[in-house]
C-alpha cells in the first residue's frame, strides 16, 4: 500500500501521457499526416511558446498563486526586441534573447514585489499588471508592426531549426527548461518549499519558511520565461504587432490546469503541465482535423478546462478518502 | 476579532475616502477641461459605465461571497450573439430580449452549478466558462454581426430622456442599483451574504444554507450579465460575437476600487457605485485632454492597483505607528 501511495504522484503524468498518445494517435487517423515528421514538428513548434510560459507558471500555480500578466508580457517582449533588432541590424539571436529576458525580468520583480513584498492577493495584482503591460505595448509600439525583413536572420533561422527532423530548435529549449526546472521542483528545498507553501499558506509562515523570497523568485522567474516566450514567439510568427498573444494567459492556465496541477496549490508538477500543454494543441489540431470551424476553439478550451478542474476534484476526493482508510487500518 | 474589526474600519475609511476622490477627480477635471462639467459629458460616463454598472451591483455580493465570477463578459457576449442571432431568424424583439436575458441566467446557475454542487473552484471554473461562452457565441455568429434593430430600442440605448442629460437606460440602472443596495444592506439574504464572506464556516454552523445562497447568488450574477448584454446590444447597435471583451476586468477592477475587500466580507453598495463612476470620470478625463486612447488601459491598471494596494498600505502605516506608540 506504501508503495502505491508513493507511486500515486507519477501516476498522474503517465495517465496524462497516455491520453495525450490516444489523442495523437486518433488525430493521426483522421488525417495521417499528423503522425508524419512534419506534423509533429508543426505540432511541437506550435506548442512551444504555451509550453514554455506553462513551465513559468507551473510553479506560481503550486504556491496557489496566479500570474496572469504572461500574455502581455510576451506581447511587451516580442515587440521590442524586434524594436530593437529593426533599429540595430548587426543584432543577432542572442541580443534578442538577452534583451527579451530583461523585460521579463522587469515585469516579473514588479510583480513579485507587490505579491510578495505588499502581500496582495496574485489575482488582482498580476491583472493589473496585465493591464499595464499591455497599455505599456500599445504606447511604446504606437502602432508600428514589424515584419520578418526586420528581424536578425540567425533569430529566423533559429527559429526554422529542426534535430531528427521533427524536433524544433524551441521545443528543445522547452525539454531542456523542462527538465531542470522538474528536477529543481523535486529536488532541491526551494522546489519542496513551494508545495509546502500552496498546500497550508500560513503554515508555511508558521513554520518559518521563507515565504517571501521563494514567492518573490518563482514571480521573477515567470517573467523571466514570459520574455523568453516572446522571443520565441518572434521566431514562430516573424511578425509583431501591438495585439501579440493579446488574451492568451487563460489558454496557459488552461493547460497548466489541465496537466494537472491544482489551482488550489500543492500538487503538480512541471512535466505535467508542459503534457497539459501539448494536449491542449492536439486535441485543437485533431478536431480541426476532424472538419471543426476554428470558431469553436475557445468553446473547446473552455470545455477541456472545466472537464479537466472536474476530474482533478474527483481524484482529490478519491486520494483523501484512500488515505483516510489507509489511516483508519493502520491505527486497527 | 480585533483584527476584524480593525480592517474594517480602515475599509469603512476607504468608502468614503473613494467617494472624496471621486468629488476630487470632478473638481480637478473640470478645472482642467473646459468641457467636463457639462451634462453631455455627464450623460456620456453615466452611458458609457452602464453595463459596468449592471454587472457590478451583482459581482458585488460575489466578492463579498469570496468567489468571483470572470466569465460576466462573456455571458454579455453570448446574451448578445443569441439577442442578434434570434433576431435575425424572425424572432420578436421582446422575445429576442428576453431569450438573452434567459441565456445568461442560465449562464449563471451553470456557473453557480459547478462552483457549488460539484465543489470547484470558482477562479478556475469561471475562467473555463469564459472560454466556453465566448466560443459558443463564437461558434453561434462567427464573423457575422447584426446591427439592424427597431428604432425604438436602439433609442433606448444610445439616445437621453427628452432634452435632459440622463440616459434612457439610466433609470433602469437606478432601480436595479437601489433594488440591489437593499437586498445587501437592509436584508437577511444581504446580512449573510456578508457573514458568508468573513467566514464560510462559521455560516454554515449559524445554519445559513450556503450552497443555495451561492447558488442564488452566482444565477442572478448571470441574470444581470445578460442584462448588461441588452443594454450593450442596443447601445452600440450590434450583436457580434466579441462584444464587451476584457469587461470582467473593467467589472472587478471598479468593484476593488470601491472598497470591496478581495478576500470577501466586506464592501458596500455606494463604495462600488463610486468606484465605476471613478473610473467611468477618469476615462473621461483622459478623452477629453486627448490623451492617446492607449494610455488609458494603463491608467485602469494602474487603478486597479491601488486600489488593492491602498488599504493594506493604510493598515500597515496604522500598525507601525500603533507600535510605535506602545513602545513609547
Amino acid at each position: 500500500m506504501n508503495f502505491l501511495t508513493k507511486l500515486r504522484p507519477s501516476s498522474r503524468e503517465s495517465s496524462l501521457f497516455i491520453i495525450l498518445i490516444v489523442a495523437v494517435g486518433g488525430t493521426g487517423l483522421i488525417n495521417p499526416r499528423f503522425l508524419t515528421g512534419d506534423g509533429t514538428r508543426d505540432l511541437l513548434t506550435s506548442t512551444s511558446v504555451v509550453a514554455l510560459l506553462a513551465i513559468g507558471i507551473a510553479p506560481i500555480v503550486v504556491m496557489r498563486h496566479i500570474d496572469l500578466s504572461i500574455a502581455s508580457t510576451v506581447g511587451l517582449s516580442a515587440w521590442v526586441v524586434a524594436d530593437f533588432c529593426a533599429k540595430n541590424p548587426s543584432f543577432t539571436w542572442v541580443q534578442c534573447f538577452v534583451i527579451g529576458s530583461i523585460i521579463g525580468l522587469a515585469v516579473g520583480i514588479l510583480n513579485g514585489l507587490l505579491v510578495a513584498g505588499l502581500r496582495l492577493p496574485s489575482l488582482v495584482v498580476t491583472l493589473g499588471t496585465l493591464y499595464i503591460v499591455r497599455g505599456l505595448v500599445y504606447v511604446v509600439s504606437n502602432s508600428v508592426d514589424y515584419n520578418a525583413q526586420e528581424m536578425p536572420e540567425s533569430l529566423l533561422a533559429l527559429g526554422q531549426k529542426v534535430y531528427f527532423g521533427l524536433l524544433p530548435f524551441t521545443f528543445l529549449m522547452v525539454i531542456i527548461a523542462m527538465i531542470l526546472m522538474a528536477l529543481f521542483m523535486k529536488y532541491t528545498k526551494s522546489g519542496r518549499d513551494a508545495y509546502a507553501i500552496g498546500s497550508n499558506p500560513p503554515a508555511a509562515d508558521l513554520v518559518g519558511l521563507k515565504v517571501f523570497r521563494r514567492t518573490f523568485l518563482a514571480f521573477v522567474f515567470s517573467g523571466v520565461m514570459a520574455g523568453i516566450a516572446g522571443v520565441f514567439y518572434l521566431m514562430r510568427f516573424a511578425q509583431v504587432d501591438s495585439t501579440a498573444f493579446y488574451g492568451q494567459e487563460l489558454a496557459v492556465v488552461a493547460a497548466v490546469v489541465i496537466g494537472g496541477v491544482t489551482i488550489m496549490g500543492g500538487s503538480g508538477t512541471v512535466v505535467g503541465a508542459v503534457i497539459g500543454a501539448l494536449l491542449v494543441q492536439t486535441i485543437q489540431g485533431g478536431l480541426a482535423a476532424l472538419g471543426v470551424d476554428a470558431f469553436w476553439k475557445a468553446a473547446i478550451n473552455g470545455l477541456l478546462l472545466i472537464i479537466a478542474i472536474y476530474a482533478d476534484r474527483v481524484l482529490a476526493v478519491r486520494n483523501e478518502k484512500q488515505l483516510l482508510a489507509q489511516r483508519i487500518r493502520e491505527r486497527i | 476579532m480585533s483584527k476584524f474589526a480593525k480592517v474594517g474600519s480602515v475599509r469603512r475609511s476607504w468608502d468614503t475616502a473613494i467617494i472624496g476622490l471621486l468629488l476630487l477627480v470632478w473638481v480637478f477635471a473640470s478645472l482642467t477641461t473646459s468641457n467636463f462639467l457639462t451634462p453631455l459629458n455627464f450623460s456620456y460616463i453615466f452611458s458609457n459605465t452602464s453595463e459596468i454598472m449592471i454587472i457590478a451591483f451583482a459581482m458585488l455580493f460575489m466578492i463579498i461571497l469570496g468567489e468571483i465570477d470572470l466569465s460576466v463578459a462573456s455571458i454579455l457576449a453570448l446574451g448578445s450573439s443569441m439577442l442578434g442571432w434570434s433576431y435575425a431568424k424572425g424572432a420578436p424583439i421582446w422575445m429576442a430580449i428576453l431569450i438573452c436575458i434567459l441565456v445568461g441566467t442560465a449562464c449563471g446557475f451553470v456557473n453557480g452549478f459547478l462552483v457549488t454542487k460539484l465543489g470547484l473552484g470558482s477562479l478556475a471554473v469561471t475562467i473555463g466558462t469564459l472560454a466556453l461562452y465566448r466560443g459558443i457565441a463564437n461558434g453561434l455568429l462567427g464573423e457575422n454581426t447584426v446591427n439592424e434593430f427597431p428604432e425604438f430600442w436602439t433609442s433606448f440605448g444610445f439616445d437621453t430622456i427628452g432634452k435632459s442629460f440622463m440616459p434612457k437606460t439610466l433609470p433602469l440602472i437606478i432601480f436595479f442599483g437601489i433594488l440591489f443596495g437593499l437586498l445587501l444592506h437592509k436584508t437577511p439574504f444581504g446580512r449573510r451574504t456578508l457573514a458568508i464572506g468573513q467566514s464560510p464556516e462559521a455560516a454554515k454552523f449559524a445554519g445559513i444554507n450556503v450552497v443555495r445562497h451561492k447558488m442564488i447568488v452566482f444565477t442572478f450574477t448571470g441574470f444581470m450579465s445578460g442584462v448588461a448584454g441588452v443594454i450593450y446590444t442596443f447601445r452600440f447597435s450590434t450583436a457580434q460575437a466579441d462584444n464587451g471583451v476584457g469587461l470582467e476586468l473593467l467589472v472587478i477592477s471598479a468593484i476593488l476600487l470601491g472598497g470591496v475587500s478581495i478576500f470577501g466580507g466586506i464592501g458596500t453598495m455606494w463604495g462600488v457605485v463610486a468606484g465605476v463612476l471613478l473610473a467611468g470620470s477618469v476615462e473621461s478625463w483622459l478623452t477629453l485632454q486627448e490623451i492617446n486612447a492607449q494610455w488609458r488601459t494603463i491608467v485602469t491598471g494602474i487603478l486597479l492597483l491601488i486600489s488593492v494596494a491602498a488599504p493594506v498600505l493604510v493598515q500597515k502605516g496604522k500598525a507601525r505607528r500603533e507600535r510605535k506608540a506602545l513602545k513609547s
